[in-house]
């Protein structure tokens, strides 16, 4: 018997093979286009912007390290590569990522205070996942491209080494190859120092005040003499300068009474703003940090033996040095150390006199305790024009506001620092009373971030307060001085400008 | 003699004929139904994507243009959004690159200069200015004068961008929606299922 084979068989592989082909090519291009898809979404993105973070942490990185040269001079920058006026940061790995970022930090500006500023340049790296085959998608229109004109994606080499040289500056161009595709973004931060008097009041604690009848204006003496008529011209070029009276508070304890030509900042404050009492901007939610003030360096300060003590009338001339008066310099003062100013002090500071003109003279005075300590102390404080004064305390200070005597009437000619008491129990303070009036005023800044400040009466105030807690229950007229944003030596730094270099 | 003629009986008859030929052009019409319908979907789905990303796209440049950003302004109807950046690379005919070309496409060292505001950064004596606008099916981003197009589809893609000043700071707020087109009648429910939100802080201005 004989089996007849069926004659078709081959048609049915042909037409499965067929089959399986079709289906094959309809798969593979689906897979190819999800595939650049999600390469795109899941991948390029995130490296993306992962390499951004990184950038960005490395820049926080290098502002903490800033800001040690301000609070912390001895570990700043401590394992970076510190030479050639430049500090080059080892590179940092971190996060589940592997991503990298580096930091190179110089100064490139110091402002008339002294004061450095500086530029830091970091960048950071985030691996792409998937090969270096893998493409971009640039599927987005005819002449048009995509993404490789904003993801610039090092796949097989380093193309900015390539193009602008490993510092942007075409300097030492080169075809660098890298491991494993990659984004590098790259950021510039300046960080600017925050000098001590930037506001007519900063209270770290509590504040209340000032009286009802009270205001605080401001104005620019370099620009021109105190005018109480500007913050109300809005036509006058001076407008701005009359209205930057600005009120700091770092707690939401806050009483405001009088009118502030300025803004007024609370940190967690419930403060609503009155058409007649602020006429800046009310933001409840800005904190900020003081920290204890310490004793300065005093190695480059010319120290000077006598007096030691100030009495009734105390007057300090300038030393002489090959037969003329030593006026010093900003950062190289006379200095004086005072162990005992007595309740009823007073002192004077005159000026060098060269040919018979008063030079400009730069005087430090450290005074260890009290400068006056009781309602019954009366102890003054004098310094003619061009005399630079500096006080520094450890204790108390307690006078009438008519005993600071600034002839200059630039406030930041007077300076006083109250040292922070090393035992956290001892509450410093600095007690100021008057009976109000244009002559029961002065002209000074206060820089006592561990000091509750009061002020009783009325006087007429130029210049700055820093403190903890502020009281003031008198109708003040305080005017801040607004070319005292640049004045006395930076108590920290913050990032004033941000720029990505987007090549 | 008679012929052993053997019938070859394994045709098929005229009705089997017409019944096979009549399921066959059903199957047939399904399948080119079905795949017409796959293909479509499949085209339209992949638009769908290659839309959002471009969404992702626009809000990425947006993103990091208003982060290095000092001014940001939006229009009335808050479908162009102007930025002014800093001036950072030295650009050919700039001042710097006019006296000294090897300087061409490197970055400017800053400068600070006191204004009535403050201290402030500068880098150059003028900024850049950055324009995201809206030019039929396309997104184009103009920085001085030049001209990039970021995104384009036939899906409609509407970025719009809102300025929010707020007590100390800024931000930009942007939402994009796109009108898919696999939808039908173009509901509104449709484009706004596409919306993606983003919010981009100016980093040069800063509180306090």
């Amino acid at each position: 018997m004989r089996f007849k084979r069926p004659k078709t068989e081959g048609n049915v592989l042909i037409c499965a093979l067929c089959t399986i082909m079709v289906i094959s090519i309809i798969g593979a291009n689906v897979l190819q286009n999800c595939t650049t898809r999600f390469n795109v979404s899941s991948s390029q993105v995130r490296s993306w912007k992962e390499s951004l973070f990184a950038a960005e942490a490395g820049g926080d990185i290098a502002y903490a390290e800033i800001r040690k040269t301000m609070l912390d001079p001895t570990h700043a920058f401590t394992g970076w590569d510190n030479s050639g006026g430049k500090h080059v940061s080892l590179v940092t790995t971190f996060g589940a990522n592997d991503l990298t970022t580096s930091t190179v930090v110089d100064s490139f500006y110091t402002d008339s205070g002294g004061n450095p500023w500086y530029r830091a340049r970091t960048r950071g790296t985030a691996p792409v996942m998937g090969l270096a085959r893998t493409g971009v998608d640039d599927r987005m229109g005819a002449g048009t491209r995509g993404d490789s004109l904003l993801r610039k994606i090092d796949f097989r080499t380093d193309h900015f080494i390539a193009s602008y040289g490993p510092n942007g500056d075409g300097v030492g161009k080169a075809t660098v190859a890298v491991a494993k595709p990659q984004i590098t973004r790259r950021i510039e931060q300046i960080s600017a120092p925050i000098t001590p008097f930037e506001a007519a009041i900063k209270a770290a604690g509590t504040f209340y005040g000032l009286g009802s009848a009270a205001y605080i204006d401001s104005y620019r003496s370099s620009v021109g003499p105190y005018d109480p008529n500007v913050k109300n011209n809005p036509s006058d070029s001076r407008y701005l300068d009359a209205r930057s009276g600005t009120v700091e508070i770092n707690t939401a304890t806050a009483t405001i009474q009088g009118n502030i030509y300025g803004n007024l900042y609370t940190n967690g404050g419930a403060v609503v703003k009155k058409s007649s009492s602020v006429s800046g901007v009310i933001d409840n939610n800005v904190p900020f940090s003081l920290n204890d003030l310490e004793m300065p360096s005093t190695a480059t300060w010319n120290y000077v033996a006598s007096p030691t003590t100030v009495n009734p009338n105390t007057v300090i001339n300038p030393p002489t040095v090959n037969g003329l008066p030593r006026a010093g310099t900003a950062s190289s003062p006379n200095y004086y150390l005072i162990t005992n100013f007595v309740s009823n002090g007073s002192l004077t500071v005159n000026p060098a006199i060269i040919n018979g003109s008063p030079q400009d003279t730069y005087v430090t005075v450290s005074v260890t305790g009290d400068i006056g300590n009781s309602t019954s102390s009366q102890p003054s404080v004098t310094v003619p024009a061009y005399v630079h004064l500096k006080v520094y305390f450890t204790g108390n200070f307690q006078t009438k506001a008519e005993n600071i005597i600034n002839t200059s009437g630039y406030a930041g000619n007077l300076q006083f620092y109250a040292i922070s008491p090393t035992d956290p129990s001892v509450q410093q303070t600095i007690d100021l009373n008057s009976g109000g009036g244009s002559n029961s005023g002065f002209s000074a800044v206060f820089y006592a971030p561990s000091a509750n400040f009061t002020i009783n009466g009325a006087p007429d105030i130029t210049g700055a307060i820093v403190c903890k807690n502020f009281y003031a229950n008198g109708n003040v007229h305080w005017h801040y001085d607004r070319r005292l944003d640049t004045e006395g030596t930076a108590v920290d730094y913050r990032i004033v400008s941000y720029v990505e270099d987007i090549r | 003699m008679k012929l052993n003629i053997t019938r070859n009986n394994l045709g098929f008859s005229l009705t089997e004929i017409m019944v096979t030929l009549a399921m066959s052009g059903v199957a047939l019409g399904a399948i080119l139904t079905s795949s017409i319908s796959l293909q479509k979907s499949f085209n339209a789905i992949d638009t769908y994507f290659g839309t959002h990303m471009q969404q992702i796209r626009i809000v990425d440049y947006l993103s990091r243009d208003v982060k290095r950003g000092l001014i940001v302004t939006t229009s009335a109807d808050l479908q162009t959004v102007t930025v002014t950046v800093p001036n950072y690379i030295i650009q050919k005919g700039d001042p710097e690159a006019v006296a000294n070309p090897d300087l061409l496409n490197t970055p400017r060292n800053p400068t600070v200069a006191y204004t009535a505001s403050g201290p402030q950064v500068n880098y150059g004596a003028a900024n850049s200015t950055v324009v995201y606008s809206i030019n039929g099916q396309s997104i184009l981003r103009t920085e001085d004068g030049n001209v990039t197009t970021i995104a384009s589809s036939t899906d409609q893609l509407v970025p719009k961008t809102t300025d929010v000043e707020l007590a100390n700071t800024e931000c930009a707020k942007t939402t994009i929606t796109f009108q898919p087109i696999f939808t039908s009648g173009g509901s509104v429910a449709a484009q706004s299922g596409t919306t993606i939100y983003s919010t981009a802080y100016l980093r040069n201005k800063r509180r306090g």
